[in-house]
C-alpha cells in the first residue's frame, strides 16, 4: 500500500463556541479519489478551508507527503500550500470572467512563468527562454482544453461560457497549476446527469492518468459511488463512517444521518 | 445572464405626470439656492431673487423629461458576451486606430492650425493620458481603486524640483530618480492597504493623497510650503538648452540646427517630450500585460480568492501594481514640474486624483485607447467653455456623471485577449 | 485642567456634528454598499439653506428665536431632503446594477457638481452669519480660565440625542425600520417578499440628508460661517467617524463621531493645528488596517 499523500490527524476547528470539526482523522492517497460526504452543515467545506490554508485549524496535524519532503500544512498560508501542489476549487465558480478561457489556464501556470521571465525583467527584454516557456505553457493549456473539450472557445471570455463549460474549465485550470492533490468542492453541483457523469469520468481519468490524488466533496451520490476509492462521512463535524463506497452506503449510521431514524420517518 | 429591458412606449398621460413630478422636484431644488441667494456686502446680508432662472429651470426639466419618457430604455447586457458580429467586423478598424492616433499626435505641431495654444492644450491632454495609463495599471488592470494617485504625481514633481534646484542635476538625470522615489512611495503606501477592498481602499488612498498634500503645505523648510518651488530648470535637448541667449560656451538648440530662435520651439519640444514619455508608458503596459505579472494583476482584479488558490500571492501582486503605477505617476510629475517651471501644493489636490480615476473608468478599465479618448474629452470639454471659466468645474462634474450613467463599463470596454493558441500547423 | 475641559466640551460638540453627518454615510453604505461621496455636499447645502432661511426670516422681522430656529430647521431639512432624494434618483439608481466603480465615479462627479453649483449660485466667498443665539454660561473656573458651554452647544447636544433616540425607535419598532434592515441584509430577497426596495433606499437617503441638514444648521449657528467647500473635509471626517464606529451601525456613527471630535479638538489644542486633518486621516487608516469592522460593527465574513 502506498504511503498516504495527505494525512489528517485529529483536526479540529472551533469558531467561538461552535465546534465545526471535531477530532477528524483520515488519509488520502495519491492515485485515489477520496470523497468527503455528509449532510449540509457537516463541516466539509471547513475541512477544505483548513487543508488549504484559508482557515487556521484550531488543532490537529495536516501532513502532505511529497516525494521530496513532508510539509505541515496547518502552519502554512494559503498561497504557499497552493504552490506546494494542493490546488482547490470552490462551491461557487471562481473563474476570471473577463479573461479568456486560454488566459485562465495560462494564469494558473503563473509561478513557473514568473521564474522563467526572471521575475518580469527577462520578459521585458524579450528573453528567448521566457518565450519558449510561454509557448510550453500554451501547449499545456491546449492539452487541457482538449481534455475538457473547450479548444474551440479558447479566446472567449470565461464569463461567457455556459455553466457546465465553466465547471469543466475550472478543473482544467486547476490541473494547469500542477497539483499533486486536487481538492474539489462540489464539482458537479448544478450539472444535469449527463454532464455530471462526463465530469466524473474526467476526474477518474485524471486520477488514473495524471496520478494526482483527488479529494472530493460531493452531494451527488451517483458520482461518489461511481468514481471514489474511499469515502469519509461527516456529520456535525465528526467522522461517522469511513471505507469503500459500498460499505459506507449500507452503514446504518450514515443512513441515519442522511435520512433520520426509521421510526421518525414513520411517525411523520 | 443577459436581460434586456424594453418597456412598451409609455402613454402620454403617464409621461405627463412623470414630467410634472420632475418639474416639482426641480422647483424644490431650485428655489432655495437658485431662486434666492445670499448677498453679502457692506450693508450686511441681503437676499437677492432670481425667480426667472427658477422658472426656466423648471420648464427645461419638464420638457426634457416629457421627451425622454419614450426614449430611455435601460439595457442590461452581459458584459462578457463576445462582440456581436457587427462590432467584430469593426475590429480591423479598431486595430488601425492607435496608429492613426500616433500619426496624428506626431504631426500635430506641424499642422497649419497648430498654434501655441493648441500645442499647449495638447501637451496637457498628453500629461493626463500618461497619468491615465499609469493609473490604469493600478485601477484598470489590478482593480485596486486608488483615489490618491496625485500623491505620486506630487512626489515626482517635488523630487525633480528639489534635486534640480538644490543639486543642479539635469532633467534627464532626475527623471529616473523621480520615478524611483515615487515608486518607492507607491510600495510604502501599498503595505497598509493590502487587506482592504473596494470603497475602503478608495477612502484610505484618498486619505494618503490628502496627507501628502498637507505635508507639502506645512513642511515649509523642505517644500517651500504654500509658495512652492520656483525656478525649476527646463529640460535640454541633449545638453542644448532651448533659450534665446545661452550661457557662455553652451550651444543653444536653435544654434545647433541653424534656426532662428522662436519661443514656440520650447513648446514643441515639451510636447514631443511628453509624447515620448506617454508612448513609453503605453509600450510598457502593452508589454507587461503579456507577462505573468500583468496577467496576475488582471486575475487579482477578477477574483482574489481564486488567485490564492492557484498560488498567486496577492500581496506581491498588489505591491508591484502600486509601485509601478506610482513610478509612472512620478515620471509625469517630473515632466509637469519642468514644464511649469514652478510647482505648489495647489496643483496636487484631490480633484486631480478624481480626474485621473474618472479618465480610467470612463475610458473603460484596462483599455489603452479608451484612456486617450476619455482624457481628451475631460480636458477639452472645459476648454471649449473657456469664456465661462467658472462653469468649467460644473460642466466637468456633470460630464463625469452623465458619461458614467450612459456607459457604465466605459467608452471602449472591449478587452482583447493577450495570448492566443498558436495554430497547430504553425512552427514552434 | 480647565483648558482640558474646554477642549472636551468643544470636542464633544464637534463630534456630534460629525456623528449626524456620519449616520447618513453609514446608512447608505449599509443598504447599498457604496460610499455616498456627495453626502458632504448635502450637508453643505443644508448649511447654505439655513443661512438663507435665517436671512429671510430676519428680513421678514421674525425675531423670536425659538420660532425662527424651528422654521429654519424644518425648511432646511425639507429642502435638503429633496436634494438627497434627487441625488439618489439621478446619480445612483441608474447604476445599481453597474460595475462596482461606476457609482463611485458618479458620486465624485456629483460632489464636484454640487460644490460648483453652490459656488456659482451663491458666490464663491464665505458667507458669514451674525450670531443668532449668543451667550452661554461658565461651568467651571480655575486660575482665571473659565470653561464655557454656549447655548448653541447645548442645543446641539439635546437635538442630536433626541434625534438618535427617535431614530433608534424608528429602526427597531416601525415597519419602515424593518424594511430598512431587510433591504440591508438581502436586497433581492427583500424585493421578493414584497418590500418596495426603491422606496426604502430612497427613504434612507432622505433621512440621511435630513440629519445632515440638522448638522448644517447647527454648524451655521455654531461657527457662523459657511462656504461651498466645507462639505469635502467634513464629509471625509464624517466617513472616518462612520468607519470608526462600525459601518452600518448608527450608534457606531455617533460614537465614532464623538471619538473623532475629541481627538481633533485635543490634537489641535495640544499639538499642532496644521496637522489636525492628518490626525483624522491617520485614525481612519489605522482603524481600517487594524479593526476594519470598527468598534460596533459586525464582522463581514466572506464565504469561501
Amino acid at each position: 500500500m502506498t504511503a498516504a499523500l495527505l494525512d489528517v490527524e485529529r483536526l479540529s476547528m472551533r469558531f467561538g463556541g461552535v465546534t465545526a470539526i471535531d477530532d477528524l482523522s483520515f488519509a488520502a492517497h495519491a492515485c485515489a479519489i477520496t470523497a468527503i460526504i455528509g449532510p449540509n452543515g457537516a463541516g466539509k467545506t471547513t475541512v477544505f478551508n483548513c487543508l488549504t490554508g484559508f482557515y487556521r485549524a484550531s488543532s490537529g496535524r495536516l501532513t502532505l507527503n511529497r516525494t521530496s519532503e513532508r510539509l505541515r500544512l496547518e502552519r502554512m498560508p494559503d498561497v504557499r500550500i497552493a504552490r506546494a501542489g494542493v490546488v482547490r476549487t470552490f462551491q461557487n465558480i471562481r473563474l476570471f470572467p473577463a479573461m479568456s478561457v486560454l488566459e485562465n489556464l495560462i494564469v494558473a501556470q503563473h509561478n513557473e512563468l514568473m521564474r522563467a521571465s526572471l521575475y518580469t525583467f527577462g520578459g521585458l527584454v524579450g528573453l528567448k527562454s521566457y518565450r519558449s516557456a510561454e509557448r510550453r505553457a500554451a501547449e499545456i493549456a491546449r492539452h487541457w482544453l482538449e481534455r475538457v473539450g473547450l479548444v474551440g472557445r479558447a479566446d472567449d471570455p470565461a464569463g461567457s461560457l455556459p455553466y457546465g463549460d465553466q465547471r469543466r474549465l475550472e478543473i482544467a485550470r486547476a490541473m494547469c497549476a500542477r497539483p499533486i492533490l486536487l481538492c474539489l468542492d462540489e464539482p458537479v453541483a448544478g450539472l444535469n446527469p449527463r454532464d455530471s457523469a462526463e465530469l466524473a469520468r474526467l476526474l477518474r481519468e485524471i486520477c488514473d492518468r495524471e496520478r494526482v490524488g483527488i479529494l472530493l466533496i460531493e452531494h451527488d451520490m451517483r458520482v461518489v459511488m461511481d468514481i471514489s476509492d474511499h469515502v469519509v462521512v461527516l456529520d456535525y463535524g465528526r467522522k461517522i463512517a469511513e471505507g469503500a463506497p459500498d460499505a459506507v452506503r449500507n452503514d446504518p449510521a450514515v443512513i441515519k444521518a442522511y435520512l433520520g431514524e426509521v421510526d421518525d420517518a414513520e411517525k411523520a | 445572464m443577459a436581460a434586456i429591458h424594453a418597456p412598451a412606449r409609455t402613454p402620454w398621460g403617464a409621461r405627463f405626470k412623470d414630467a410634472a413630478l420632475a418639474a416639482v422636484v426641480a422647483g424644490a431644488l431650485a428655489i432655495p439656492l437658485i431662486g434666492l441667494h445670499a448677498v453679502d456686502d457692506a450693508k450686511g446680508l441681503r437676499i437677492g431673487t432670481r425667480f426667472d432662472w427658477v422658472a426656466i429651470g423648471i420648464a427645461f426639466v419638464f420638457v426634457g423629461r416629457l421627451l425622454m419618457g419614450g426614449i430611455r430604455q435601460f439595457h442590461l447586457v452581459n458584459p462578457f458576451q463576445p462582440l456581436a458580429h457587427g462590432a467584430a467586423r469593426l475590429r480591423p478598424v479598431a486595430r488601425l486606430l492607435p496608429w492613426v492616433g500616433i500619426g496624428f499626435a506626431i504631426a500635430l505641431p506641424l499642422l497649419p492650425f497648430a498654434n501655441r495654444y493648441v500645442i499647449d492644450v495638447a501637451t496637457t491632454v498628453l500629461i493626463y493620458v500618461m497619468l491615465g495609463w499609469g493609473l490604469n495599471i493600478v485601477v484598470g488592470l489590478a482593480g485596486l481603486l486608488d483615489l490618491g494617485y496625485v500623491a505620486f504625481y506630487a512626489v515626482g514633481a517635488y523630487s525633480y524640483a528639489l534635486l534640480a534646484v538644490n543639486f543642479d542635476l539635469s532633467f534627464w538625470e532626475c527623471l529616473p530618480l523621480a520615478g524611483v522615489f515615487a515608486g518607492f512611495m507607491g510600495v510604502l503606501l501599498g503595505f497598509p492597504v493590502l487587506r482592504l477592498r473596494g470603497d475602503y481602499l478608495a477612502i484610505v488612498t484618498l486619505g494618503f493623497g490628502e496627507i501628502v498634500r498637507i505635508i507639502l503645505i506645512n513642511w515649509q523648510t523642505l517644500t517651500g510650503g504654500p509658495n512652492g518651488i520656483t525656478g525649476i530648470p527646463r529640460p535640454t535637448f541633449f545638453g542644448a538648452p532651448l533659450t534665446a541667449t545661452p550661457d557662455e560656451g553652451v550651444t543653444a538648440f536653435h544654434q545647433l540646427f541653424g534656426l532662428e530662435y522662436a519661443a514656440v520651439q520650447r513648446v514643441m519640444f515639451l510636447y514631443f517630450l511628453i509624447l515620448v514619455l506617454a508612448l513609453v508608458t503605453n509600450l510598457f503596459t502593452l508589454r507587461i500585460r503579456r507577462l505573468p505579472i500583468g496577467r496576475a494583476w488582471e486575475a487579482l482584479r477578477e477574483d482574489e480568492i481564486a488567485c490564492r488558490a492557484l498560488g498567486i500571492s496577492p500581496r506581491n501582486t498588489k505591491l508591484t501594481a502600486f509601485g509601478i503605477g506610482a513610478m509612472f505617476g512620478g515620471f509625469a510629475g517630473a515632466f509637469f514640474a519642468t514644464r511649469q517651471g514652478f510647482i505648489s501644493p495647489e496643483s496636487f489636490t484631490f480633484i486631480e486624483s478624481a480626474t485621473i480615476v474618472a479618465i480610467v473608468v470612463l475610458g473603460g478599465m484596462g483599455s489603452q485607447m479608451g484612456v486617450v479618448l476619455a482624457a481628451a474629452v475631460l480636458v477639452l470639454l472645459p476648454e471649449f467653455g473657456r469664456e465661462f471659466a467658472q462653469y468649467r468645474m460644473l460642466v466637468f462634474g456633470a460630464a463625469m456623471v452623465l458619461l458614467v450613467i450612459w456607459r457604465p463599463q466605459g467608452l471602449l470596454a472591449h478587452r482583447e485577449p493577450t495570448i492566443r493558441l498558436p495554430r497547430s500547423d504553425a512552427p514552434i | 485642567m480647565a483648558y482640558f475641559l474646554q477642549q472636551l466640551v468643544n470636542g464633544v460638540t464637534l463630534g456630534m456634528i460629525y456623528g449626524l453627518i456620519a449616520i447618513g454615510y453609514t446608512m447608505v453604505y449599509g443598504i447599498i454598499g457604496m460610499i455616498n461621496f456627495a453626502h458632504g455636499e448635502i450637508y453643505m447645502i443644508g448649511a447654505f439653506i439655513a443661512v438663507i432661511s435665517l436671512t429671510v426670516l430676519g428680513l421678514a422681522g421674525v425675531t423670536y428665536v425659538p420660532l425662527a430656529l424651528l422654521i429654519v430647521l424644518i425648511v432646511a431639512m425639507g429642502f435638503t431632503a429633496v436634494y438627497g432624494w434627487a441625488l439618489e434618483r439621478v446619480a445612483y439608481r441608474p447604476l445599481r446594477t453597474a460595475p462596482r466603480l461606476a457609482p463611485l465615479i458618479s458620486a465624485i462627479g456629483m460632489s464636484v457638481f454640487l460644490q460648483n453649483y453652490v459656488a456659482i449660485a451663491q458666490g464663491a466667498r464665505n458667507k458669514p452669519v451674525p450670531p443668532v443665539i449668543p451667550g452661554g454660561f461658565n461651568v467651571y473656573e480655575h486660575a482665571g480660565f473659565a470653561v464655557q458651554v454656549s447655548y448653541v452647544q447645548i442645543l446641539l447636544w439635546v437635538l442630536t440625542l433626541a434625534l438618535m433616540a427617535a431614530f433608534a425607535y424608528v429602526i427597531t419598532r416601525t415597519a419602515f425600520g424593518r424594511s430598512q434592515r431587510c433591504v440591508q441584509q438581502d436586497r433581492v430577497m427583500a424585493g421578493l417578499v414584497g418590500i418596495d426596495v426603491d422606496r426604502t433606499i430612497a427613504r434612507t437617503f432622505v433621512i440621511g440628508a435630513m440629519l445632515a441638514a440638522v448638522a448644517g444648521v447647527m454648524v451655521t449657528l455654531y461657527y457662523g460661517v459657511v462656504d461651498f467647500f466645507m462639505g469635502f473635509l467634513a464629509g471625509i471626517k464624517a466617513f472616518t467617524a462612520a468607519v470608526l464606529g462600525g459601518i452600518g451601525s448608527v450608534p457606531g456613527a455617533i460614537l465614532g463621531g464623538l471619538i473623532l471630535g475629541l481627538v481633533e479638538s485635543l490634537w489641535s489644542a495640544y499639538f499642532s493645528i496644521e496637522y489636525k486633518d492628518v490626525a483624522a486621516f491617520s485614525i481612519l487608516i489605522l482603524v481600517l488596517i487594524f479593526r476594519p469592522t470598527g468598534l460596533l460593527g459586525r464582522p463581514e465574513v466572506e464565504k469561501v
